[in-house]
C-alpha cells in the first residue's frame, strides 16, 4: 500500500467511524421500566460491560457514569498530553469530545503522542486523533477542530463545553484558554510538561484560583519541547493525571486538585502539591467575580 | 417489596457490577433477592455487599440484600 493510499484508507476509516458514532448517538434509548425511577435511565448491558471496571469501584456509580455520558469536553491540543487525556476520557465514556489542534502529525511527535502512528504522518492531528478515538469508543461523539486556539476564537470553541482540558504547548495558548474559561465559567484542567517534569492544576473559575492567579506572567525565556526535549512517559504521567482530574471534576468522584497545583518531577519521582490562592487583581478571574 | 435480579448468566466481576447498579437504583431499606449460580458469585457478591454496608442473608443460591 503506498503512503497516499494508506492515508486515504485512514481517512475513509475515520469517516466511517464517525458515521457509526453519529448513528450510535441518534439511537433512541429504550424507555426505562417505571419502577427504576425517572431520574436515572439504566445503562444498556453493553455499556455496563464496557465501563464495568470503573462501575465496580465503590466510589463510582451509575449516576457518575451518566454524568460522564452527558458531558461535553473540549481538549485543546492532540499531542503528548492530549493523547492520554483524550484516550482516557473517551475510554471512560465522556459523551462528546472536541479535539482542537491545527498541526499535522510529524515524525518527531511519535515518541510521545500516543494517538498518532507512522502512517498518519502529514495528516491533521485533530483528524488522526478523532479516528483513533472513534475506534476506541464509538459511543463518544468526537469533533475534530483543525484550528489553533487563540484569544479571538477561544470563546466560540469553548461554547457548550462542560469542561476544558488544556493540553497545549505554549503559554500564549494557556493564557487564552484560562481567560476564556474564566469568562464563561467553564471548569478547566491545566497542565504542562517539559523534560522529565510537569505541572497539573484544576480550576473552577470564580470559585478557585485560576492559572493566571498561580502564574501571573509567563517565565522569561521559557524553553519549548523542541529545544528542551521531553520524555514520552513523562508526558504520559502528566497527561494521565490531567485526565484523572478531569474525571473527578466531571463526576464529583474523588477530591479534585483545586486552589493548588501539583508539581511533578519524574527524574526524582517527587510530587509536590503547592497551594495557591485567588488574586483579587487577577486580570482573568479577579475583577469579574469580586 | 422485594426486587429480584438474575445474575446466573454472568461471571465475575459482572456479578457484583450488576448487583451494585441494581442496589444504587433502590431506596434504603428495600430488599433485593439475587439469584446466582454456585461458586464465585456466592462467595464474592455477599462479601462485596457487606463491605458496602448492606445487610446480607444467603439462602441456597439466593442472596437477599437489604440496601443500607
Amino acid at each position: 500500500m503506498s503512503s497516499n493510499s494508506r492515508r486515504n484508507f485512514l481517512r475513509d476509516l475515520a469517516g466511517s467511524v464517525r458515521d457509526v458514532a453519529a448513528a450510535a448517538q441518534s439511537v433512541t434509548p429504550e424507555e426505562p421500566p417505571e419502577e427504576l425511577g425517572p431520574e436515572i435511565e439504566p445503562l444498556a448491558d453493553t455499556r455496563v460491560e464496557r465501563y464495568s471496571r470503573q462501575l465496580v469501584l465503590p466510589e463510582w456509580s451509575e449516576a457518575a457514569q451518566q454524568r460522564l455520558g452527558a458531558a461535553s469536553v473540549l481538549v485543546v491540543g492532540a499531542g503528548a498530553l492530549g493523547s492520554p487525556v483524550a484516550m482516557y476520557l473517551a475510554g471512560a465514556g465522556v459523551g462528546r469530545l472536541g479535539i482542537v489542534d491545527a498541526d499535522d502529525v510529524e515524525l518527531s511527535n511519535l515518541h510521545r503522542q500516543l494517538l498518532h502512528f507512522t502512517p498518519d504522518l502529514g495528516l491533521p492531528k485533530a483528524h488522526s486523533a478523532a479516528a483513533k478515538l472513534g475506534f476506541l469508543n464509538p459511543e463518544v461523539a468526537v469533533e475534530p477542530y483543525q484550528v489553533r486556539l487563540d484569544a479571538g476564537n477561544a470563546a466560540g470553541l469553548l461554547e457548550g463545553a462542560d469542561l476544558v482540558v488544556d493540553c497545549s504547548d505554549s503559554f500564549e495558548t494557556r493564557y487564552a484558554v484560562n481567560a476564556a474559561c474564566c469568562a464563561a465559567r467553564i471548569p478547566l484542567v491545566e497542565a504542562g510538561v517539559l523534560g522529565t517534569s510537569g505541572l497539573v492544576m484544576g480550576i473552577r473559575p470564580g470559585e478557585t484560583a485560576c492559572y493566571r492567579c498561580a502564574f501571573p506572567a509567563p517565565p522569561p525565556d521559557a524553553p519549548s519541547c523542541a529545544t528542551a526535549g521531553v520524555l514520552g512517559p513523562a508526558a504520559g504521567v502528566v497527561g494521565s493525571l490531567q485526565a484523572l482530574e478531569a474525571l473527578k471534576l466531571l463526576t464529583g468522584v474523588g477530591e479534585p486538585l483545586l486552589d493548588a497545583f501539583l508539581q511533578v518531577d519524574l527524574a526524582l519521582l517527587t510530587f509536590l502539591r503547592v497551594n495557591v490562592e485567588r488574586r483579587a487583581d487577577c486580570p482573568d478571574c479577579g475583577t469579574a467575580y469580586a | 417489596m422485594t426486587r429480584t435480579l438474575d445474575i446466573t448468566d454472568v461471571t465475575c466481576p459482572m456479578t457484583w457490577v450488576k448487583t451494585k447498579l441494581e442496589l444504587e437504583r433502590m431506596g434504603a431499606g428495600e430488599e433485593l433477592a439475587v439469584r446466582c449460580r454456585e461458586g464465585e458469585a456466592l462467595e464474592n457478591v455477599p462479601r462485596r455487599a457487606r463491605e458496602a454496608g448492606h445487610d446480607v442473608r444467603v439462602e441456597g443460591t439466593t442472596i437477599r440484600i437489604v440496601r443500607a
